[in-house]
């Protein structure tokens, strides 16, 4: 595994190194030093591999040094990268949530990409035409570019195909609505007396991942999360999201198939793992943990719905703070080019399970053979058809936890969910009062 | 109920037939399991192999082929030694300049007449109201006006003054006879020389168990040392331990993190073994418990 990873890696290499030979290093002045700040968003040795593609950059790129640094959870990077702005210390280039954008955007934190583009010859739509469409929404804010994605993932539902066909059920259909699946979680749960030994079906509730879970179910109920065009509505209490709410807070206590309370998203997928939840709703960003580890045959599935088909974008994208020097602002540039170049980005998706947003990755040779040999790496792929894009408002972070807050007090059963949701919008818009006092309340 | 009887040979002799420390005992032994066992699957995942996936790796029950790997894993992923040493030199630092700064204003605020002493005193005690992640911004700017960002000074810089420390020294100060230090007076002591022979030396048990608070408080910081590092080669344990365990969509590799958690507690573990006895006495005598 590690060999052939590094095999692929220096594939990858010689062929930027024939693009960098093309460019004259800068003469007499030293390499431009810049800080890229990383998140961990995936198991801990990919740090490792993070280290490795910094340190290949650096070796094909002798006129930039990089750095690597890594600024923990995705909340922990936004927090880190904020202050180091405010403090005068702004990093060259972060690898950002990539519903954190807007807010950056609107607290002007970040820079404008439109120049840098039109400086390389090419245009946006043409720069922006090698990502998916669905992460587009993400990218661009007011019709100029502000990041570029790097890795993506949708939702997922898992399924334990071994014990499906135990339970009499067919893993290569697998359940398409609400309705089947809640009958899937029945059947796949079994009890002995009181105590439940295997849960039908498992979804996470953590901060981040709750949020994002709570805008699958909204979506696919035919409901929306926020206001995709203006950053100071959210749409919690809501029909489509009381339903959504109401159905999970029903697989607990009324169907009693999902365990009890709000479960971080590595408890779902270690008890995934170890047989003890049938099924589970996770990021395509587990996946290569999942087959890694799995001892069993295991399906991949679309997010079934309710009224339709539909998931939000999940992940990160590259971002350059605001207030570098030009110096700095063109090495990171060249840095977020090379990070998201097919080869690149084919390869930190084998690696992490998150698929590639460069759509000429799924092109690349190692890509092809890569997917044969793995068909359930498509699947996040083919439900890009129907995604749209991660909430984002002002004040992302507080604007979720309103939500989560009370989501996670419905799933431990101390709130009714048409009660939680309406405390959960009357937070979020205290939250986002200063937004809307700033601009749609503020009348000429 | 043998071992027992024996444990209670020493105790009083009105209370060695009693059944109620007995009780008592069993009950804290009971405790004592419970507290432990975090600390036994630690140390079983740390030596299970990954081949025994994750089924097994709740089970408290040790691998018959135990392995290294896990620990050799985190060995790799993180500079153990080099962030056992930033961690240290954070700890030590921020210590030594408190007990300074602890000092002097304990001694301040428990002895010296000024205006406006009972209000500074009160403006001092309302820092420990303040949740520190309100102060990450202000104390960041400023860190980096004065050249400190991105170096291990700056980490420590805020802690150098503690609200805690000056309240604790000024409890103890207050409980000295005013007479060793008149007697001292009439000897030609000057301040410091009083403050060195007689306030320090009796005030030892409050400083070890400021000390105790300090060190293990700093230790475990996370977020402000993420904020101010940017080099790897300066991050303390903390923050080297989290790139493998903070995860949001991925998974966790359950045994790595054993491995690692074990080789960041277990200097604080092994020190807290070796003074145990004095550690609990320090407390007992500054009445914190």
């Amino acid at each position: 595994m590690l060999l052939s990873r590094r095999l692929m890696l220096g594939l990858a290499i010689a062929g930027t190194m024939a693009g960098a030979l093309a460019f004259p290093a800068l003469a007499g002045e030293g390499p431009t030093e810049i800080d890229l700040f990383f998140p961990v968003p995936v198991d801990g040795k990919l740090a490792r591999d993070m280290g490795t593609l910094i340190k290949e950059f650096n070796e094909t790129h002798p006129e930039v040094k990089a750095t690597a640094v890594y600024t923990g959870s995705y909340d922990d990077t936004l927090i880190k990268t904020r202050a180091a702005i405010k403090a005068g210390k702004p990093p060259s280039a972060v690898i950002m949530s990539a519903n954190f954008l807007l807010d950056m955007q609107i607290e002007n934190e970040l820079t404008n990409l439109d120049s840098l583009i039109a400086a390389d010859g090419t245009t946006k739509e043409k720069f922006l035409g090698q990502f998916f469409p669905a992460l587009q929404g993400n990218a661009v804010i007011n019709r100029s570019v502000y990041g570029v994605p790097f890795h993506n993932s949708t939702p997922l539902l898992y399924i334990n195909a071994d014990k499906a066909k135990e339970a009499g059920l067919d893993p290569t259909k697998p359940p398409q609505t609400w309705a089947e699946l809640t009958d899937w979680a029945k059947k796949l749960t079994r009890r002995e007396g009181d105590k439940v030994t295997q849960w039908g079906i498992a979804i996470p509730c953590a901060y981040d991942y709750c949020g994002w879970m709570m805008e699958t179910l909204t979506m696919s109920n035919g409901g929306r999360y926020y206001n995709e065009e203006f950053g100071g509505e959210v749409y919690y209490d809501t029909p489509s999201m009381l339903g959504a709410l109401s159905w999970w807070n029903d697989l607990i206590a009324k169907h009693k198939v999902h365990p009890p309370g709000a479960t971080p998203g590595p408890a779902v997928s270690t008890s995934f793992i170890s047989g003890n939840a049938a099924m589970m709703m996770l990021s395509t960003g587990s996946l290569t943990y999942v087959r890694d580890n799995a001892k069993f045959n295991y399906k991949v599935a679309f997010i079934p719905r309710n009224v339709r088909n539909a998931v939000p974008i999940g992940g990160a994208s590259l971002i350059i703070p605001a207030g570098l020097e030009a110096d700095k602002q063109k090495a990171a540039w060249t840095l977020i080019k090379w990070m998201t170049s097919p080869e690149k980005s084919a390869w930190w998706s084998r690696a992490t399970g998150y698929f590639a947003p460069n759509m000429a990755a799924y092109k690349t040779p190692d890509m092809v053979d890569f997917l044969n040999k793995n068909p359930d790496a498509k699947t996040a792929v083919e439900q890009l058809d129907v995604a749209k894009p991660w909430f984002a408002t002002y004040k992302t972070v507080p604007v979720r936890k309103n939500l989560e807050d009370e989501v996670m007090l419905v799933l431990n059963g101390k709130k009714q969910p048409k009660d939680a949701l309406a405390a959960a919008q009357k937070a979020a818009d205290e939250t986002l009062k200063p937004y809307n006092a700033e601009t749609s309340l503020k009348l000429p | 109920m043998n071992l027992i009887d024996r444990l209670f040979r020493d105790a009083p002799l009105a209370t060695r037939r009693e059944i109620t420390p007995k009780l008592g005992f069993v009950l804290t032994v009971l405790l004592a399991l419970v507290w432990l066992i975090p600390f036994l699957w630690m140390g079983v995942a740390t030596l299970r192999p990954a081949s025994d996936g994750i089924n097994l790796m709740a089970e408290l029950m040790p691998s018959l082929k135990p392995t290294l790997d896990n620990i050799r894993d985190a060995w790799e992923i993180g500079d153990f030694p080099r962030y056992t040493l930033n961690t240290t030199i954070i700890c030590t630092g921020i210590l030594l300049v408190q007990f300074v700064t602890i000092t002097l204003a304990g001694f301040a605020f428990a002895r010296l007449a000024f205006a406006g002493k009972t209000l500074i005193f009160y403006l001092f005690l309302m820092q420990l109201m303040l949740v520190p992640v309100l102060l990450i911004v202000p104390n960041l700017s400023l860190i980096a006006q004065l050249g400190l960002y991105d170096t291990l000074t700056g980490v420590m810089m805020p802690f150098f003054a503690s609200a805690f420390g000056t309240f604790l020294m000024r409890q103890a100060f207050e409980a000295i006879p005013t007479e060793l230090e008149d007697a001292a007076l009439i000897d030609g002591a000057g301040l410091f020389q009083r403050i060195r022979h007689i306030y320090v030396p009796l005030s030892l048990p409050s400083f070890s168990a400021f000390a105790i608070i300090s060190v293990t408080s700093h230790w475990n910081d996370f977020l402000w040392p993420l904020m101010v590092i940017n080099s790897p080669d300066k991050r303390p344990l903390t923050v080297g331990l989290s790139v493998f365990t903070k995860t949001a969509e991925g998974t966790q590799a359950w045994g790595t993190i054993a491995a690692g958690t074990l080789m960041v507690i277990a200097p604080l573990l092994v020190t807290f073994l070796i003074f145990q006895k004095r550690f609990i006495s320090s407390f007992v005598t500054s009445g914190i418990k």
